[in-house]
């Protein structure tokens, strides 16, 4: 192929954020022509993953851009050379820039979630690398004096129960407290053995309201619950129709693919691990891929003799490319207007030399060792009783993300700004500190990230004024885990292309390419 | 614990990713054919869409499945390569013998192998279409990245026959690009260095193997050569093969399936 204008494209696929990527995977094999264009030199968009020099022009792109941009106020901190002591020994220093894989989606996967059947159903897993989501932690100050027999970091923090035997292991919980917890929990799990009759009213409470009120739930186990159902309000800001069916997603995954575990994250950057794996599938089945490709023009032509292909998309270097359909994202160049109400939260990613074995446990014999723990730290154990909880997700070396020795720390607070920035830097902090004398942040990357936290409300594909066959992902989602909206998204958009031709079973189900399974 | 259950026992397997790189036309996918299926097609369409196959390699110590990308019919765009070549362990560098402008592409796909992926790959210098030299075909007198003899000028004019059909020349060697001179260069980048012929198979089986022996048992473990550090573990002595999770068959790879090598 010498030009792209030489075809007449079914699809035209603007932007490889995880959206985007997983629409070009559906339609691999769909023997639709389809062309994949990102304006940047990488893939991924605002789901992309770095080394540290790429973060670094990252930066100051973030900075300098004028343009709608999911991303703000980003910034770089490095530790200072370490003075020449003997300290230096024993503190890590810094690898080579391409020892790490930073990412800007470092979201896990629920064992029993949409995305997971369909990486598994399309055989795109073959080309991925998950490890287990181990266990989450409570930040919890006041132990720190009780507990002198505990080392590093486990002397700040508690496990959350994860199911019903370590309900009845945990000895930090009461037996009554237990009790209740038991009750909840069966509550959960199996909703319908209970009276239903007022559950609908009783929903809308706030969480802390229904836990209190409904089931006598200690105070001191909703942020436990609250943190498993990752919400990233404040215990009274979240509704028992939102959290419920999350800590139920939890419990239910538990051991759905192996003892212990009920998250994966894939290898070498989540997200942006899995997009890329997508864009593979999809260029094998034909798709073809250019980065770096400016869209200066973008039309919806009217006339009859262009029925066919309505579109026509002049590019900076390449001539101009005609198709049918046309999908991007509310962050790409072609969509101007942005109509979904967006939330802003404070993230970072920090490189640390330390590598947290305590968070880490076999809680269960023949359990995978856990490459990420989910730290959770309510607001007012950082002295603001209003704000929303920091959650801090700690990588191990073993997902690929950076040198043996170290871990990368990625947090996340539904709080922009030097605020939300404070409050991540306190909890990390916090985190070091108990570690002991050797850990240190070597690096880190602060930045304001505005899109969507899903709310329970389907998400849709939208259609630009006047251009009924282009269509718009929302914007890049601020979940902790993959939501399965964000996929009935793709298949919506997958259905479009496809129509009538196809049964909605086959979405995303693909045999394995000749030669390459393991038989 | 009898001599007899240790010799049956399979052979740690390990997957290498390899991504195959090279200006349009020099015969990549003709190579990976005749790797994978043994096979050659003479007038072979452009590749239409990239290619993804697989190929186990027996070593006498463990079997390696290569999983190799073919960027094929895309180069020109450039675009495809990167995600290929994030966290492969080995590529294979291709250009033309008989087209000097092809070992100028692939120097800079070299240069761009050294500035952006894995620091520990594995990078193999290919010469194709060694049936178009007179060097060509004859398995012993081809050059191979363990010998070191200068060119040969042996050979004569066997073989030069049909094969050269539409090559501009006179001598019966279309030659363009001397052994002495891409050698050197892959001396200078620490390149493995083959000259080969997928149309008759001569040093392909070869290219393979040595890629596959010179991945470092590091990299094999943890699936990317960036193990900076000590050696140590993260989690005590933990190793990373603990922590992958198990979907499916992935790595329920047996040792049954023949093997080219």
């Amino acid at each position: 192929m010498e030009t792209l204008s030489d075809t007449t494209w079914d699809v035209i696929i603007l932007g490889t954020g995880i959206y985007q990527s997983l629409l070009a995977l559906a339609l691999s094999r769909s023997g639709k022509k389809v062309l994949h264009m990102d304006s940047n030199q990488y893939y991924g968009g605002s789901d992309a993953a770095f080394s540290l020099d790429e973060a670094q022009q990252w930066v100051e792109k973030v900075n300098k851009d004028t343009h709608i941009s999911p991303f703000k106020d980003a910034s770089i901190f490095k530790q200072d050379a370490p003075p020449l002591s003997d300290d230096t020994s024993i503190s890590p220093k810094l690898a080579s820039s391409r020892a790490y894989t930073l990412s800007l989606s470092p979201y896990f996967l629920y064992a029993r979630s949409q995305l997971m059947s369909a990486l598994v159903s399309s055989k795109v897993f073959r080309q991925l690398e998950f490890m287990a989501v181990g266990s989450w932690w409570i930040y919890a100050p006041e132990q720190l004096e009780s507990e002198n027999d505990k080392l590093g970091a486990e002397k700040i923090l508690y496990r959350v129960p994860g199911n019903r035997e370590d309900v009845f292991a945990a000895n930090h919980i009461s037996m009554k407290s237990k009790r209740t917890l038991m009750r909840l929990l069966r509550h959960i799990t199996k909703p319908n053995e209970d009276d239903a009759s007022n559950e609908d009213a009783d929903m809308s409470m706030s969480l802390s309201d229904y836990l209190a009120s409904k089931f006598n739930v200690p105070e001191e186990l909703h942020n436990p619950l609250l943190s498993l159902s990752l919400s990233q309000l404040s215990q009274h800001d979240t509704s028992a129709s939102y959290a419920l069916p999350r800590i139920q997603r939890h419990l239910s995954s538990i051991g759905h693919l192996g003892p212990g575990f009920g998250a994966v994250i894939p290898k070498y950057g989540g997200g942006a691990e899995i997009l890329q794996a997508a864009c593979r599938a999809s260029a094998v089945g034909g798709g073809v891929y250019a980065l770096d490709t400016q869209v200066n023009d973008c039309l919806w032509r009217t006339g009859s003799e262009h029925s066919e292909y309505r579109f026509l998309l002049e590019l900076a270097n390449e001539g101009s490319v005609q198709a049918k359909y046309l999908f991007t994202s509310m962050s790409d160049a072609c969509s101007k207007e942005r109509s979904t109400p967006l939330v802003e939260v404070a993230r970072s990613i920090s490189v640390v030399s330390a590598t947290f074995p305590s968070l880490f446990p076999l809680t269960v014999e023949g359990a995978p060792v856990p490459a990420t723990a989910v730290l959770m730290f309510p607001g007012d154990t950082l002295g603001s009783p209003n704000s929303p909880p920091v959650y801090l997700q700690v990588h191990s070396s073993d997902t690929g993300e950076c040198p043996q020795q170290q871990s990368v720390i990625y947090c996340s607070v539904a709080l922009p700004g030097p605020e939300g920035q404070a409050l991540i830097e306190s909890a990390v902090d916090r985190l070091i500190r108990a570690e002991g004398i050797s850990a240190n942040v070597l690096w880190s990357l602060r930045y304001t990230h505005s899109g969507c936290i899903s709310n329970g409300e389907p998400r849709h594909l939208t259609v630009g004024d006047g251009v009924p066959d282009g269509y718009r992902f929302p914007p890049s989602s601020l979940d902790l885990a993959f939501e399965d909206d964000t996929f009935d998204l793709v298949k919506e958009a997958w259905k479009i292309v496809v129509g009538d031709e196809v049964d909605d079973a086959d979405f995303m189900m693909f045999d394995d390419r000749d030669g390459t399974s393991d038989q | 614990m009898s001599e007899s259950a240790n010799a049956n026992a399979p052979k740690p397997s390990s997957s290498v990713k390899l991504v195959l790189l090279g200006e349009a036309a020099v015969g990549k996918s003709s190579l990976v054919l005749r790797f994978v299926n043994n096979d050659f097609q003479e007038n072979k369409e452009p590749t239409i869409g990239a290619a993804f196959l697989t190929q186990k390699c027996s070593l006498p110590t463990r079997t390696i499945k290569f999983e190799i990308w073919d960027t094929a019919g895309q180069e020109r765009f450039a675009s495809l390569a990167p995600m290929y070549y994030r966290n492969a362990q080995a590529a294979l560098v291709v250009y033309d013998v008989t087209k000097p402008s092809s070992l100028t592409k692939a120097k800079h796909w070299v240069a761009e192998l050294q500035r952006q992926a894995s620091p520990g790959i594995v990078i193999a210098l290919v010469g194709n279409k060694l049936d178009l030299t007179n060097d060509g075909g004859d398995v012993s007198e081809a050059v191979g990245a363990t010998q070191s003899e200068p060119e040969s000028a042996q050979g004569g004019d066997e073989g030069a026959g049909e094969e050269d059909e539409g090559q501009d020349v006179v001598s019966g060697d279309a030659r363009k690009v001397s052994t002495r001179d891409a050698t050197a260069y892959a001396e200078d980048e620490g390149l493995l260095f083959f000259e080969t012929s997928a149309k008759t198979g001569t040093n392909v089986v070869e290219v393979f193997t040595a890629i596959a022996n010179a991945i470092p048992e590091s990299s094999l473990k943890t699936g990317r050569g960036t193990g900076a550090g000590t050696g140590q573990t993260s989690l005590g002595n933990r190793s990373a093969e603990d922590s992958r999770v198990n979907l499916g068959d992935r790595n329920a790879a047996t040792a049954k399936e023949g093997c080219a090598c």
